[in-house]
């Protein structure tokens, strides 16, 4: 497949030689597999490939972005010169680039031979499993939403006229199970999701546990009235506001104006116990890859150092803006769309306490364990205002659950308010987070 | 389109070992965007993509394998690879493809193609103009402007053959303001199933002007209160609410999993006297209007909540036959890597009696919401959130100051039901609609409303002696 997406790269690159304009071609070709499990039955099997070519072309300065799924000579020379005439409509900008360095890619470990090898049945049956503990981890678990595999797999290439060549192959897995759990006429959701880059890796015992857990503890939940009050968060809320200081550290937001990181670089933007990093080499993890999506070589990149802004993430065009060099963070989703500025794997490092220590003294608290409607939150302003369900701590214990409540804020004040991080470091997908413990929260509720 | 004899040959391979139902999607679409920030034309992009999905549904279970090879080898490579899944009878079943003829046309003057980026470029660069010029205190203007014409075929093993074009427009608009350190945002967005005539419709500089205005007026805001409160929506806050609070849990697929508070509520009261709550595919233009469901179906008007009482929900083929009913036409998918799933159109709460400006006037203290921003909710016990962009406080009557960072926190059945005041208005919102990761394009409407009591999230206690500023850093 390499030689293919290759081949077909080189006629593009070749073509816009030709016609006198810099280029770059990203191919990707995909394969997913999903499988989804209800009542010990496959509901849903998916099987499915893609290929494409997403072309960039900088024509003086001027941008063109052209992507095509059909990938015949015909189609391939059409796109060049679609992009080419689409330049003329863009301004000049000097920071239009495409990588220029040669690259010494390192060898990382992200392909696992497994995942292919392992057959359908046996990956139908690890669905299966854990559809099963959770179903059989509690009779008040009423109901499997879903549970299932799926894994992907993509070989991509990236090539420019500058000289460029980056290729490789990657792969990935997971289980997850959403279900609810039923008690005296009061529902509540739990789910779990693991994602892998091994096929050993997935345990689905521990999934399925999870989610059941995670279901019954917010069972008779009650609503509580407005308080300021210390909150501790789970890692999984705590990547998700991880989310948002992704988009708060991305260069080309900061550059527009768009982020409350603008102009902040070497002040303190979170507490003195805040260390950031975003590393697309880390050992296993989903974002792990020896180049990103311009071609630019892999490295680890120190966002937050002792609370103090150290640097933030750049693609080609925000590093040339900012006259620094790429960080290796532009991102691509996709065939479909320009590279943008994104993560790889952004992890707040762990400190040294178990999670029960960080509320141990806490008279009066919330544990959060859900935040709904974070997309709402605005990186811009920082103001934030999300549905948040968890378990109340008194005198230092979890006693019992809450729901309905609001938890409002800046994010600027929320990262200086961390008073206290977790020894429970876990991934969610690219983005990882301990247990956090804040010293105030404004929470509505009744 | 492929020959008719090809799509009738992939269908009964993919039906060769047996299954009830088998259906093959094939979508052929282009897309184009403009992108300005920063005061210039950022980012042009346009691009083609075609694909094919094929089906095979048997007992309630479906196998789905899709493709971009859309030769007749790659799709019956596909077939083959979709039966192999659904395996394990003897059936042969020959099918005969007759086509169908859409209940109504859905207009588009100015085809995308037809319009050229020049044209788009200059309505683009108007619109970040007039948002520039509104105040000094604007920072960034993002300007967008999108289009996409697809091209849908979708026959299946009932011998039905619908053919479909589509073509969507959206334009937005989103401001940044800053003062003092407080940095507030403005959006405005429209789009609709048609051509670029939209532009005639809409006046894009207007949306640009209203989202900077708002932007610098939401910096004047105070932070909003918290605590319980009426809460008056305003027809232009559009129909998040209906779609959130409400719309999810009628949708088929969640309430026979046992998901949706409205399980087992059929012709019961789940909403306030007065409360109407409709899903039509078939409004004019609309961004979430259809004449065929992404299943081949008819788009249709369907009555969710007639008065108060719940009469139907919104089903997809798959869900239809689980109930033992028709579809109601609401099988969407995204693309043609996506299964159908049951979702909605055109969504809304219909119009009532009262005028507008009497609801708030009858209203001796609370929250006027005149834009919501985005929102989540969970169906199985119906709490939801929502982000509100604009709001105001109403003291005896009177619209007094803005606020700003309150979200909405409540409970959908119990929000239908405590709604005491339905508008003889109708506003309405477009948005992309997720679900089980996959978007597409909807509408949804209200008119002004009346909710008794509602939690309002946001940084001052509704009971302090005083509206606290919050900090900034």
């Amino acid at each position: 497949m390499e030689d293919f997406l290759r081949n077909t790269g080189e006629k593009a690159l070749e073509w816009a030689r030709k016609r006198g304009v810099e280029a770059e071609a990203f191919l990707l070709q995909g394969r997913e597999l999903s499988i989804e499990v209800i009542d010990g039955q496959v509901e849903t099997f998916k099987e499915a490939e893609e290929a494409g070519l997403g072309l960039r072309v900088i024509n003086q300065g001027r941008l063109g972005f052209v992507f095509t799924s059909d990938l015949s000579d015909q189609a391939v020379k059409q796109v060049v010169d679609d992009a080419i005439s689409i330049s003329r409509y863009t301004e000049a900008d000097p920071h239009n680039c495409i990588p220029q360095g040669k690259y010494d890619y390192p060898v990382l470990e992200v392909y696992d031979p497994d995942i292919p090898a392992v057959s359908l049945e046996a990956k139908i049956e690890l669905a299966r499993e854990v559809e099963r503990v959770a179903r059989s981890s509690d009779a008040r678990i009423s109901i499997i939403e879903r549970a299932g595999y799926e894994d992907s797999e993509f070989t991509n290439v990236i090539m420019n006229t500058n000289g460029i060549y980056a290729s490789g192959r990657g792969n990935f897995c997971g289980i997850y199970v959403f279900l609810v759990a039923e008690e005296d006429g009061d529902a509540q959701n739990g789910f779990s999701v693991m994602m892998r880059k091994k096929y050993k890796d997935l345990d689905s015992g521990f999934t399925g546990r999870e989610a059941a857990d995670n279901a019954l503890r917010a069972l008779h939940a009650r609503n509580i009235s407005s308080a300021h009050l210390p909150c501790v968060m789970e890692p999984y809320v705590a990547t998700r506001f991880l989310s948002l200081l992704a988009q708060m550290a991305d260069a080309g937001m900061v550059q527009k104006g768009k982020s409350l990181f603008a102009g902040k670089l070497e002040q303190a933007v979170a507490a003195p116990v805040v260390n950031l990093v975003d590393d697309a080499t880390w050992a296993g993890g989903i974002g792990t890859f020896p180049f990103d999506g311009e071609g630019v070589l892999s490295r680890r990149n120190t966002i937050i150092k002792d609370g103090i802004l150290t640097g933030y993430l750049y693609d080609c065009y925000s590093a040339s803006k900012a006259g620094v060099a790429p960080s290796g963070n532009g991102h691509r989703g996709s065939f479909r769309s320009l590279p943008s500025v994104g993560t790889s794997n952004f992890i707040l490092q762990s400190g040294s306490l178990g999670p029960q220590e960080l509320y141990a003294d806490i008279e009066k608290g919330l544990y959060i364990t859900e935040v709904m409607g974070m997309h709402t939150a605005n990186p811009i302003s920082g103001d934030f205002s999300v549905g948040a369900a968890g378990i109340m701590i008194e005198k230092g214990k979890l006693t019992y659950p809450v729901r309905g409540a609001t938890i409002a804020g800046n994010l600027g004040e929320f990262f200086l308010d961390i008073e206290a991080l977790g020894n429970d470091l876990r991934f969610f997908g690219g983005k990882a987070a301990p247990s956090i413990r804040l010293k105030s929260l404004s929470i509505a509720g009744e | 389109m492929l020959d008719k004899v090809i799509l009738e040959r992939v269908l009964e391979e993919a039906l060769k070992k047996g299954g009830d139902f088998a259906e093959i999607y094939i979508e052929e679409k282009q897309s184009s965007n403009v992108f300005c920030e920063d005061n210039r034309i950022e980012k042009v992009n346009s691009g083609r993509e075609k694909g094919a999905g094929i089906r095979v549904v048997k007992d309630g279970r479906t196998a789905y394998v899709y493709t971009s090879d859309l030769s007749e080898e790659g799709l019956m490579k596909a077939a083959a690879v979709v039966r192999h899944a659904s395996a394990n009878g003897k059936e042969t079943h020959a099918i005969e493809l007759s086509p169908k003829q859409p209940t109504f046309t859905i207009s588009c003057k100015r085809l995308p193609e037809s319009v050229s980026f020049d044209e788009k470029i200059e309505q683009v660069l108007a619109a970040n103009k007039r948002a520039r010029d509104v105040s000094d205190e604007i920072r960034q203007v993002t300007v967008a402007a999108g289009d996409l014409h697809k091209k849908v075929t979708i026959a299946n093993s009932e011998g039905e053959l619908a053919e479909d074009e589509r073509t969507r427009i959206r334009v937005i608009v989103s401001t940044v303001a800053a003062r003092d350190g407080i940095i507030q945002t403005g959006y405005e967005s429209a789009g609709g199933v048609c051509g670029w005539e939209l532009l005639e419709e809409i006046a894009f500089e207007d949306m640009a002007e209203k989202a900077a205005r708002l932007a610098v007026n939401m910096l004047s805001a105070r932070p909003a209160p918290a605590g319980r409160m009426p809460v008056v929506m305003s027809s232009q806050a559009g129909g998040t609410m209906v779609h959130e609070a409400c719309g999810h849990g009628l949708e088929a697929d969640l309430v026979q999993k046992g998901l949706s508070v409205y399980k087992d509520k059929i012709g019961e009261k789940v909403a306030a006297d007065g409360v109407s709550v409709i899903d039509d595919a078939t409004l004019d233009g609309k961004y979430g209007t259809f004449s065929f469901d992404d299943e081949g179906n008819y788009g249709q008007r369907t009555v969710l909540i007639n008065d108060g009482i719940l009469e139907q929900y919104m089903y997809d083929r798959l869900t239809a036959v689980k109930d033992g009913r028709d579809s109601t036409g609401n099988g969407r998918r995204e693309s043609y890597q996506d299964k159908p799933i049951p979702r909605m159109s055109n969504t809304f709460i219909a119009s009532g009696r009262d005028d507008p400006e009497t609801i708030i006037k009858s209203t001796p203290s609370g929250l006027l919401v005149k834009k919501m921003g985005g929102g989540q909710v969970n169906t199985t016990n119906g709490d939801f959130v929502f982000d509100v962009q604009e709001a105001y406080m109403v003291e005896d009557g009177e619209v007094t100051y803005p606020v700003r960072g309150a979200t909405l926190t409540g409970n959908g059945p119990r929000v239908l039901n405590s709604i005491d005041m339905v508008g003889k208005d109708l506003g309405f919102s477009i948005g992309v609609c997720g679900k089980d990761g996959q978007g597409v394009p909807v509408a949804d409407a209200q008119p002004t409303i009346r909710i008794k009591e509602l939690t309002v999230g946001g940084t001052a206690p509704a009971s302090g002696p005083a509206k606290r500023r919050i900090r900034r850093v």
